[in-house]
């Protein structure tokens, strides 16, 4: 198809049925995204029989709606009860739950909007342009490039969630570590799972988000010598971002967008990894980066921005290559399958109405998506402002409801339970426990990577740096852990001779 | 115990029990590595981790420092300790109670421990509470919430 013929086609997503197509995944996946629990897979699967009756431009569309619309509400309950709702809103929880007690919860909500639209569109610009070249790029990874990728990336989010860096690595093990009950990832043999049968599966990851950081907060609150206040009430007027705060917010939602949408390319939960990666940078780079920890609005932005992107740059090898990489582009691929519509190299060719209607429902659905979320701020915000010792009970009700409905399964109540214990534990220790969480995250890709490495290279441990690749992200992870320490034991040294 | 040696202490004990839980596992041969490769590598890092804080608590000891020691604030220790005994009881209650139950006994109870003085209101907010929550996660979503032994 022709340059002439894709504008028509992009204006296919404005047919009514699909904008009604498009309307209907916007809200489901912005609820999905706020109420706990079901995540943006589990909804997809939901809808998939109907997906099947609209047909295929519709049915995607719809698809594609709940996706975003997912991302989006997510970072709602992160802001407002510091209870993420997705993995990749777990960042925001350390600067955005800060503004909600700040009374500032309806300027974080906002800008995570917008944050999230901007991010939104202009990574659709770079899923048009430049899908299927990048997606061959990222599929040039093997295991060995992947696991001095997870290494590496561990490495440099160690140094940048803030904290110490020693207090960082042991997190991160100790998320591993906990990543490695239940079944192997390779073999599954089942580990570390002492004969309770619910274990199997491995520890849920909502079931341990909720208890590190909503159960966690609750035992926190009810620590201190103080009873728990509100925060002030706000005015309709403050409820919303001011000019200061969304100039502020351009250059990190800009940056989240660019890394979002790179890191989207990449198997494995690229939205989580982007947003780190995104507050990582923003430690670095921004100009009021000492705020950042104590409710600035970067600290929003930027991660709310990289999780957006990222869902989007995980478009690219869906639909250029037919492959998933997230639970979520999964379901979508069945989807896809359902409808008769075979994603890959030949999509364009075989059904280019369908793939530029659903490009171009990406573009209806963010702007859909911010027309909804933003009058919702208000009503948001005011959640916030509610008395902590009435919330905090509903909010460990939400949790364990969460907890269960991942998986129907009341171990995961018990696992709620020990996380929240073990959070206070951790932060009373001086823990963050933000770190614990990409541990728990990237564990079973590190794992999976090395051991199929090693397989590879039939034990032999050089394979693991053969490629170049390899090699240059490992020199740059020991570079990493050696540099720093070194200079501080250097500069000491000085001062005191 | 300063900060830095009970975090070296509980480090370390952490590390060798999940090493020890791990010996089960086999770590077969490079070429085709068992289910206890990555285990052992995780352990034994937690475990050079723990020396790196031992190291930490030795060095500031030697400058003179307190070791992370932090003076002990005017916390209360009486209300998350029930608060934990609490959370453990919802745990148990569910398979015998049923969840809906069980989360409206929480909310009562967590209520008044967070300080809501009229029982009253506690349970006013654990019925709407728990309608809501049957409203939307059981007829709504369809989520199998337990029903406990009584339902």
């Amino acid at each position: 198809m022709g340059a002439a013929g894709i504008a028509p086609a992009l204006l296919v997503a404005l047919e009514p049925a699909n904008l009604l197509a498009c309307l209907a995944g916007a809200v489901l996946g912005t609820l999905v995204g706020v109420l706990p629990g079901l995540g943006p897979a589990g909804a997809m699967a939901l809808v998939l029989p109907l997906t099947v009756k609209l047909g295929p431009a519709a049915g995607l569309i719809m698809l594609a709606g709940i996706y975003h619309g997912s991302m989006y509400g997510g970072s709602t309950t992160s802001i407002l009860v510091n209870v993420p709702g997705e993995a990749a809103s777990v960042v925001t929880t350390i600067d955005g739950y800060r503004m909600a007690r700040r009374g500032r919860a309806g300027a974080a909500l906002a800008v995570a909007a917008l944050a999230s639209f901007v991010a939104g569109t202009l990574s659709v610009v770079g899923l048009q342009l430049f899908a299927p070249a990048v997606a061959r790029a990222a599929l040039a990874f093997g295991p060995a490039e992947y696991f001095a990728f997870t290494v590496l990336g561990l490495t440099v989010l160690a140094n940048l969630t803030g904290g110490s860096r020693l207090g960082s690595f042991t997190m991160i093990v100790a998320g591993a570590m906990l990543s490695t009950v239940g079944m192997d990832p390779l073999g599954g043999a089942v580990r570390f799972t002492f004969g309770v049968a619910g274990a199997q599966a491995g520890l849920s990851f909502v079931a341990v988000t909720a208890g590190l950081f909503g159960v966690a907060e609750v035992l926190v609150l009810l620590t201190s010598a103080e009873p728990p206040s509100a925060p002030a009430r706000v005015r309709f007027r403050e409820l919303y971002p001011s000019r200061a705060e969304l100039r502020r917010a351009v250059p990190p939602a800009l940056r989240g967008t660019a890394l979002g949408f790179l890191i989207g390319l990449i198997p494995g939960p690229a939205a989580t990894i982007a947003s780190f990666v995104s507050y990582g940078v923003e430690r670095k780079v921004s100009r009021h980066r000492g705020e950042l920890g104590h409710g600035a609005i970067e600290g929003v932005a930027g991660p709310e921005a990289a999780n957006n992107a990222a869902a989007s740059g995980g478009m690219v090898p869906l639909l250029s290559l037919g492959l998933p990489f997230t639970p979520a582009t999964a379901v979508l691929l069945s989807g896809m399958l359902l409808t008769g519509v075979t994603p890959g190299p030949f999509l364009l060719r075989d059904h280019p109405q369908v793939f530029w209607a659903v490009i171009g429902s990406f573009y209806v659905g963010n702007a859909m998506l911010l027309l909804l979320n933003l009058p919702l701020v208000g009503l948001f915000a005011r959640v916030a402002v509610v008395p902590p010792r009435y919330l905090m009970p509903v909010v460990l009700v939400l949790c364990a409801v969460a907890a269960f409905a991942d998986s129907n399964n009341l171990f995961d109540v018990w696992v709620l339970v020990g996380a929240g214990l073990a959070g206070y534990g951790l932060r009373r220790l001086g823990y963050d426990v933000v770190p614990l969480v990409l541990g728990l995250v990237l564990g079973p890709l590190m794992e999976r990577s090395l051991l199929q490495a090693l397989t590879i290279a039939r034990g032999d441990v050089a394979g693991l740096w053969a490629s170049p690749q390899a090699a240059a992200m490992l020199v740059a992870t020991a570079a990493l852990l050696i540099v720093p320490p070194a200079v501080r034991l250097v500069r000491r040294r000085r001062r005191t001779s | 115990m300063s900060r830095d040696r009970t975090r070296a202490v509980a480090l370390a004990a952490l590390a060798l029990a999940y090493l020890l839980a791990g010996r089960e596992y086999p770590l077969d041969s490079l070429a085709a590595p068992g289910p206890g490769v990555f285990p052992l590598a995780t352990g034994v890092a937690l475990l050079l981790l723990a020396a790196c804080q031992a190291g930490v608590d030795v060095a500031r000891r030697r400058r003179g420092e307190v070791g992370g020691r932090r003076p002990r604030g005017p916390g209360r220790r009486r209300e998350p300790a029930l608060m934990a005994a609490l959370l453990t009881a919802f745990a148990a209650a569910v398979p015998v109670l049923g969840f809906l139950a069980s989360s409206a006994a929480l909310v009562v109870l967590a209520c008044r421990l967070m300080g809501v003085t009229s029982w009253l209101t506690a349970v006013g907010l654990a019925a709407g509470v728990t309608a809501a929550v049957h409203a939307v996660f059981v007829l709504w979503l369809g989520v199998p919430l337990p029903r406990g032994l009584l339902g």
